[in-house]
């Protein structure tokens, strides 16, 4: 890839400009870089803790269906299903957000409620094996938001790294290669417009030395 | 090498401004005090961008876990994790010493805090954040 030399004026004051925008530029690169870094290091993070709240997840699932099944075996599907509509489940989760290194992820936290969710099952009918079919689904619905928290936040996370590091490629291999070029190619025209000026003057002084040694 | 017209470069550097701008733009208007927090229903700080930066209160309840009373009343959060230093490490700066002792109790392992400023290695952090999620911040300094 060519480097592009951008300048509109070769002037000494554009020349201060450029090396002004290089030292910027170096600098938000510096920034960009670490941002990059710490989004990765989030990323990863989320990555592992993701999977391992799957894992979590299916083994809560897995308990969650057997006592289910245990539950149906035992009272069979009629009360089991009568059971189930008329038992109440109140849940709440809050919904907020917060902010890693810019980028604004959602943090879901479920709120423990003081009715419990068998308080409308008829006693007599029902047994232990129901409610703990119920708590062990209760444990799978916490995983379950917590896994979508996790989930989301990988989404986002992973949306800012690509948009960063377009930015620091661009950064990287266009704008600073860039602007070095044009220092370069306007240090050269001075230097060059010096070693000009510095002949021209050595020319001049030459005939005034000639004229001089005519005249005597 | 040849010379090109500067228009892209300023579009490009309109969009890195706005870039920058918001990367600091989520640290809160004031810090709140532990104690404070946790009296709080939805324990939350203002931000600088006019959002709001909620806390989980399980994060909250575990640092109260670890801190006695005249600590709670010290602790002020989110704790500012600053990043850019020259040696690639993350600071935290702390005149009271107590975002030391909170870290070397999730680290198991004793961290100084020379001249007000607390040095995070990097593993460290992943640790750190790991545990405190909403109670830390990132600041990016050049």
């Amino acid at each position: 890839m060519s480097t592009k030399v951008q300048v509109t004026r070769p002037t000494k004051i554009e020349l201060a400009r450029l090396k002004r925008r290089m030292k910027l530029a170096t600098r938000i690169q510096k920034i960009v870089k670490d941002r990059l870094s710490i989004l990765i290091m989030e990323f990863l993070q989320t990555v592992k803790e993701c999977a391992s709240t799957k894992e979590e997840l299916f083994a809560d699932f897995k308990e969650a269906y057997k006592a289910l099944s245990v539950a149906t075996g035992y009272h069979g599907y009629a009360l089991l299903e009568k059971e189930l509509l008329a038992s109440e489940m109140a849940f709440k989760i809050n919904t907020v957000t917060r902010n890693v290194a810019g980028v604004r992820l959602p943090v879901f936290e479920t709120e423990e409620t003081d009715a419990p969710s068998f308080s409308v099952r008829n006693t007599p009918d029902t047994s232990s094996l129901i409610d703990n079919s119920t708590s062990l689904s209760r444990k799978c619905l916490k995983a379950i938001i917590e896994l979508a928290e996790l989930q989301n936040s990988l989404e986002l996370l992973g949306t800012e790294i690509n948009k960063v590091k377009r930015i620091n490629n661009a950064l990287e291999h266009i704008v600073i290669p860039g602007l070095d070029a044009t220092i370069k190619y306007l240090t050269m025209k001075f230097e060059e417009r010096d070693r000009e000026e510095i002949a021209r003057l050595k020319y001049v002084k030459m005939l005034i030395e000639q004229r001089e040694a005519y005249a005597y | 090498m040849h010379i090109n017209n500067p228009v892209p470069d300023k579009i490009f550097e309109d969009c890195l401004k706005a870039d920058i701008k918001t990367l600091n733009a989520h640290l809160p208007r004031r810090r709140k005090l532990l104690s404070e927090l946790l009296e709080e229903k939805h324990p939350h700080v203002e931000c600088g961008d006019g959002n709001t930066d909620f806390f989980k209160k399980k994060e909250l309840e575990y640092l109260a876990g670890m801190l006695n009373d005249s600590e709670k009343q010290t602790l002020m959060l989110p704790i500012i994790i600053e990043v850019g230093s020259a040696e690639g490490n993350m600071t935290v700066r702390s005149k009271t010493g107590t975002e030391a002792k909170v870290f070397s109790k999730i680290l198991d392992m004793p961290i100084p805090c020379t001249a007000d400023i607390i040095t995070i290695f990097r593993p460290q952090l992943n640790v750190l954040r790991k545990v405190l999620k909403t109670t830390t911040q990132y600041i990016f300094t050049t």
